[in-house]
């Protein structure tokens, strides 16, 4: 178990490394950085200095070593734009990220699973139908197009809820979060209903399947034969069966769910990691496209980790090897 | 007297604690703040703007961005080698202390020690060394000839002497460094948040309007944009165009539109071979048409100015036939305007030679600037009437500038703003031929290489009499678009937004948003 | 790229193998089993219909939205149903150009319609090949794939694309290439799965042990059983590739205005949502909705119909 760990941590330290490498070259294939932010009446003594101060003059392995020096000292660089660091920048901008996510992947659950109980329970009627259709519509239509509707709908014609941007910070337990507020709650609940549609479509297309699935094994018709109730055998038998594709998917769409708070945020403009990541990206912002993939490097292996660990839990008969 | 009254009136409103300041107070929403409170950190445009309220320039600029005075009433050359500035008289600084020749020297002493990455020894490359005559005079001795050094100055900002060169960031950051002439007092800032000034009552110029004055940094356009609904803000600039075509069936905003310094110019390649390849019926063509000037010239007249504001814009713009707004530096009042004349065009195309026309890549910024794109594909259809096939695409600015700076486009479009108000900055730049020795054409993607251009221009650069450079710049405007070097399009403008009927606000073609220039509406 | 399209061959050589009599029908029976769903097959119809628009836009559409000399800019933001200065009804607006807003969509289609096959169908023979392999062959070979698939799920699709566009550059070729290098590992890591349940199972072992070539054990008694599972993510993956591209183009990394694809429209229409102009962002994204769930509904039903739990 312990062994399993390490070799996962280890290759969650080369995955890491990789993808820094992969950000480097890229940026290097580009062009120079320079050349996109630099004030266009600089001299090219002021270019040439900016230049060697970044480092940019440097061959590639250089750049890169020094910048894993750096890391080394906990000094992930400095945001190119924003001239502060790029470790601050990222933290300060992941609360609100964090709390969209949350907020959203609540929606899915409380909401697509029960849904998919209850379309696989009783998968020929009205309702199981209704909710099948919406599924499909939630995964299916692009979250950017949804949340412009939404904003189409609720921002503009209704004039009832905000268009963009995060609402009045107040503390909840002590932890600063827009989810404290009234006006932050009004701001949260759109994006976050859009970007767990994708998120509940899928959760009900699973919980719906698994329970089919389980509800015709001879199992259950035994159990049934000896007499238990339905609600016995789902929430006893049927849901520990179907939980296994249910963790996997929940885990796996966790962090795509972070990844796509980037369109979100953009359609929404919420000031989170993911609008940051889009503004670095469109103005080439080496060190905090580093920093913000290292960062979701190190959180998808942490969920994955988890996610395995959890599957392990759920079915014995996977053994956890971790790729050796 | 009115100071007087006002200030026993805010005691008692103080004293009372319950009463609000709304009318006192000024909050403004704005793209961009600074990176740091020390005036001499960086020369980021957003940082002059904010710290311009606590700290005073040696010298100001007007709304056009042409020089008026500021700590300095007057200066003049002496020698060709020595600039004399005259100061202002009975200026304190915010803890009292009266300024003086002396906080001026040490404020130009102290940028090459204290200066960050985006270095302020640009605004100091010409001083060699400064002389203390009296209290109220300072004497500048030049490297060479420095005709541009009042225009330097206009971001020297200063500092009292006391400052002492070991206080940085952390000092000023803290209010406890932040100490200088300026209209408003420094209270508070963080770092991409807000910046808080308090009026400052012994000001040497005009009293601001406001007690006290918010500048939020909200860098996001809708988010602003939502502030100033919300009424969380009572002012806030770069307007996206979008939203300012909704604001204008919206009663209660009023929206303030400005030029701005920045032109989209055409930028045709007139190199010997040129960098993508120019066809006609898919045979590369012997030569590079575009150094014809005849065909530089029918694609100027190709374009239809009044079409690109009015419909392609949406009026968010100003036909553009010089390199920079009327009223600069430089700006030459012979050029006139340029008629859209299809017909002579497609004379001038058939007598260069291409009565047919050619297959053209036009590459265009996209999302840069507002409107670079549309305007792009509207240019690709004006010379399309002309017979040309041109390929116009809009890239990304992480593609488009550093390959514009290899210099792989054979024609191309981006916005270049001349941010100094004169031509010797845009001219230095874009179009003297390319020199590392002498630093110019830094900027010259094209080629356009014009002795007759450079020698007018040099001489300018050399000339300390205001109007005889002048006179030289304007010459020089008129050789470069006589030729066609670059083909200017539209200038954009800027647009600010309040509620409707509560500011007295007159926009800056610097764009810069100066609290002290805003008054409450009458 | 040919090479890696080898594996793919050798899936069309063990399908062509079999009997051409059995192959058609079971298609026959395929059939019969799809069109029980009225939805699926209109889905089918309108996947259909909008891939024969798009692919014949040049003949359908009223304008050639490429050619810049068919445009005129006082046609700008007309409103749809408005007579534009070519003699013809726009029956869906223009855009900021004076671009026929229905030659553009259909355009567009197009552009999205070969961006999402060669897309989803490259990243599905990758997938499979990568899972596969790494699931039967185990050991190293199985350590070393499986690392480079988590390495790929260690980022988002989206980032990836996102990353890959940004230094790629703008094009269709170059998006095709981001979205295959984002998706396939989500089939790898699909097929490898299931796979690897499956191959402790009597039938694979059965398999083994006969003198069977390897690679027909593989696609012939493998690929089959892990099919079902795979389907499930091939229906979100295929689509999805569409709506990928079209959100790269939205968020402004994809393709550029002056090479409309939906994604690009849309985008461009999204600047105008304050405004009484919302044909901008309203058509395309209808079309793009349409397009999207009618392709999902149709794997839907395939994978109703693939699975063996549902074949009487």
């Amino acid at each position: 178990m312990l062994g399993y760990l390490i070799r996962r941590l280890a290759q969650a330290v080369v995955v890491v490394f990789a993808m820094s490498i992969i950000v480097f070259t890229g940026v290097y294939a580009i062009g120079n950085p320079i050349d996109v932010m630099i004030d266009p009446g600089a001299t090219a003594e002021i270019r040439e200095k900016l230049i060697a101060q970044y480092g940019l003059d440097q061959p590639l392995w250089r750049q890169y070593f020094t910048f894993l020096a750096n890391v080394a000292q906990g000094d992930m660089g400095t945001s190119m734009v924003y001239n502060i660091p790029v470790v601050d920048l990222v933290f300060s901008r992941l609360p609100a990220t964090l709390e969209l996510v949350f907020v959203s992947v609540c929606i899915a659950t409380f909401i697509g699973i029960p849904a998919g109980l209850y379309a696989g329970y009783r998968p020929d009627s009205v309702a199981a139908k209704l909710i099948m259709a919406l599924s499909v519509l939630g995964f299916s239509v692009p979250t950017f197009w949804i949340g412009m509707l939404l904003i189409m709908t609720f921002a503009v014609n209704l004039g009832v809820l905000p268009s963009g941007g995060r609402g009045d910070v107040g503390s909840l337990l002590g932890i600063p979060t827009s989810l404290a507020t009234l006006d932050g709650w009004s701001h949260v609940i759109m994006p976050a209903l859009n970007l767990s549609l994708f998120k509940m479509g899928l959760m009900i297309r699973l919980t719906r399947a698994g329970m089919v699935e389980a509800m015709r094994t001879d199992y259950v018709k035994f159990a049934r034969a000896q007499g238990l109730t339905d609600r016995e055998i789902i929430f006893s038998h049927v849901l520990r069966n179907i939980s296994i594709p249910i963790v996997t998917v929940f885990g796996l769409e966790l962090g795509s769910t972070l990844a796509f708070a980037v369109v979100t945020e953009s359609v929404f403009t919420w000031p989170g990691v993911g609008k940051l990541i889009i503004d670095s990206i469109l103005q080439l912002d080496r060190p905090v496209m580093v920093t913000y993939l290292v960062l979701v490097v190190i959180l998808f292996v942490l969920i994955n980790l988890t996610v395995d660990l959890v599957y392990a839990r759920l079915d014995p008969r996977v053994r956890l090897k971790g790729g050796s | 007297m009115t100071k007087h009254l006002l200030k026993s009136a805010v005691a008692a409103a103080a004293l009372l604690a319950a009463a609000p300041l709304a009318a006192q107070e000024l909050t403004i929403g704005l793209r961009a703040g600074p990176d740091s409170i020390d005036p001499h950190w960086s020369t980021l445009g957003s940082q002059a703007e904010a710290l311009r309220h606590v700290f005073d320039t040696l010298v100001d600029v007007d709304d056009t961005l042409q020089l008026k005075p500021g700590l300095a009433v007057s200066w003049e050359p002496i020698d060709d080698t020595t600039w004399e500035f005259k100061l202002r008289e009975g200026v304190t600084f915010h803890d009292g202390s009266p300024f003086t020749a002396e906080d001026v020297k040490f404020s130009i002493e102290r940028i090459p020690e204290v200066t960050g990455p985006m270095s302020m020894t640009l605004y100091t490359k010409y001083v060699d060394s400064v002389e203390v005559v009296d209290d109220l005079t300072l004497r500048v001795n030049t490297k060479g000839i420095a005709p541009a050094l009042p225009n330097d100055f206009t971001r020297l900002f200063v500092v009292p002497s006391e400052t002492g060169m070991e206080q940085g960031n952390e000092e000023f950051n803290s209010g406890e460094a932040a100490i200088g002439t300026g209209p408003f007092t420094f209270v508070s800032w963080e770092p991409k948040g807000d910046l808080v000034l308090e009026r400052y009552d012994d000001y040497w110029g005009e009293t601001p309007a406001w007690e006290r004055v918010v500048r939020k940094e909200i860098p996001d356009d809708a988010a602003r944009v939502a502030a100033l609904r919300s009424g969380e803000v009572d002012l806030i600039n770069y307007v996206p165009a979008s939203d300012y075509l909704a604001m204008q069936n919206d009663g209660d905003i009023e929206t303030f539109v400005s030029d701005s310094v920045y032109i989209l110019n055409v930028q045709p390649n007139v190199k010997d071979e040129e960098p993508q390849p120019i066809t006609v019926n898919g045979e590369e063509v012997d030569g590079n048409p575009l150094q014809d000037k005849r065909v530089r010239q029918a694609l100027d007249l190709a374009i239809n100015r009044d079409v690109l504001v009015d419909v392609v814009l949406e009026g968010l713009g100003t036909p553009a036939t010089q390199l920079m707004p009327e009223g600069f530096f430089g700006y030459s009042d012979d050029i006139g305007a340029r008629p859209y004349d299809i017909e002579q065009a497609k004379a001038l195309l058939a007598e260069a030679g291409y009565p047919d026309g050619f297959e053209v890549d036009f590459t265009c910024t996209n999302n840069r600037v507002p409107g670079d794109a549309v305007v792009c594909e509207a240019l690709a259809q004006m010379w399309s009437r002309l017979g040309l096939t041109v390929n116009a695409q809009a890239l990304n600015g992480t593609v488009f500038f550093p390959a514009a700076a290899r210099e792989e486009y054979t024609m191309a479009m981006s916005a270049w703003g001349t941010l100094t108000g004169e031509a010797a900055y845009t001219y230095g730049a874009m179009i003297h031929s390319k020199d590392d020795e002498l630093g110019f054409g830094n900027f010259n993607r094209t080629g356009y290489s014009n002795p007759e251009f450079d020698e007018v221009f040099q001489q300018g650069t050399q000339t300390l009499e205001a109007e005889e450079r002048r006179a030289l710049y304007e010459q020089a405007s008129e050789i470069a678009m006589e030729d066609r070097a670059l083909i200017p399009t539209v200038i954009l403008q800027t647009v600010w937004a309040a509620d409707a009927d509560t500011l007295d606000f007159a926009p800056r073609v610097d764009q810069e948003t100066r609290a002290y220039e805003i008054r409450p509406a009458e | 790229m040919s090479d890696t399209l080898t594996p793919e061959g050798n899936v069309t050589a063990t399908a062509s193998a079999a009997p051409a009599e059995t192959r058609a029908s079971r298609l026959r029976d395929f059939w019969s089993d799809y069109r029980r769903s009225p939805i699926a097959v209109l889905s089918l119809a309108v996947v259909v219909l909008l891939a024969a628009l798009s692919f014949g836009a040049p003949l359908v559409a009223p304008q050639d939205p490429y050619d810049m000399a068919a445009l005129d800019w006082l046609d700008a933001f007309l409103p749809p149903g408005t007579e534009g200065s070519g003699g013809y009804t726009h029956l869906l607006g223009t855009d900021n150009a004076g671009r026929d807003m229905l030659s553009a969509i259909l355009y567009g289609l197009r552009t999205s319609f070969v961006i999402g096959l060669s897309a989803g169908a490259l990243a599905l023979m990758v997938g499979i090949c990568v899972g596969l392999s790494a699931a039967y062959f185990g050991g190293r070979l199985e350590s070393l794939l499986m690392r480079v698939v988590d390495l790929q799920l260690s980022m988002p699709a989206i980032l990836l694309a996102l990353v890959l566009v940004a230094m790629l550059g703008q094009g269709v070729g170059q998006i095709i290439l981001a979205l295959v290098v984002a998706q396939y590992a989500y089939f790898a890591r699909t097929t490898h799965g299931a796979a690897t349940v499956e191959r402790g199972k009597d039938y694979i072992e059965a398999a083994r042990s006969t003198p069977l070539p390897t690679r027909r054990v593989l696609f012939r008694h493998l690929l089959p059983n892990v099919l079902p599972p795979l389907i499930v993510v091939a229906t979100v993956q295929v689509a999805s590739a569409i709506a990928l591209e079209a959100t790269l183009s939205f968020l402004g990394v994809g393709l550029p205005l002056t090479e409309p694809s939906l994604g690009s429209l849309i985008s461009n229409g999204f600047k105008y949502i304050h405004t009484d102009r919302t044909w901008l962002s309203i058509y395309p994204g209808i079309f793009l909705m349409i397009t999207v769930v009618a392709i999902n509904l149709v794997g839907d039903q395939v994978r109703h119909v693939l699975d063996p739990k549902n074949q009487r």
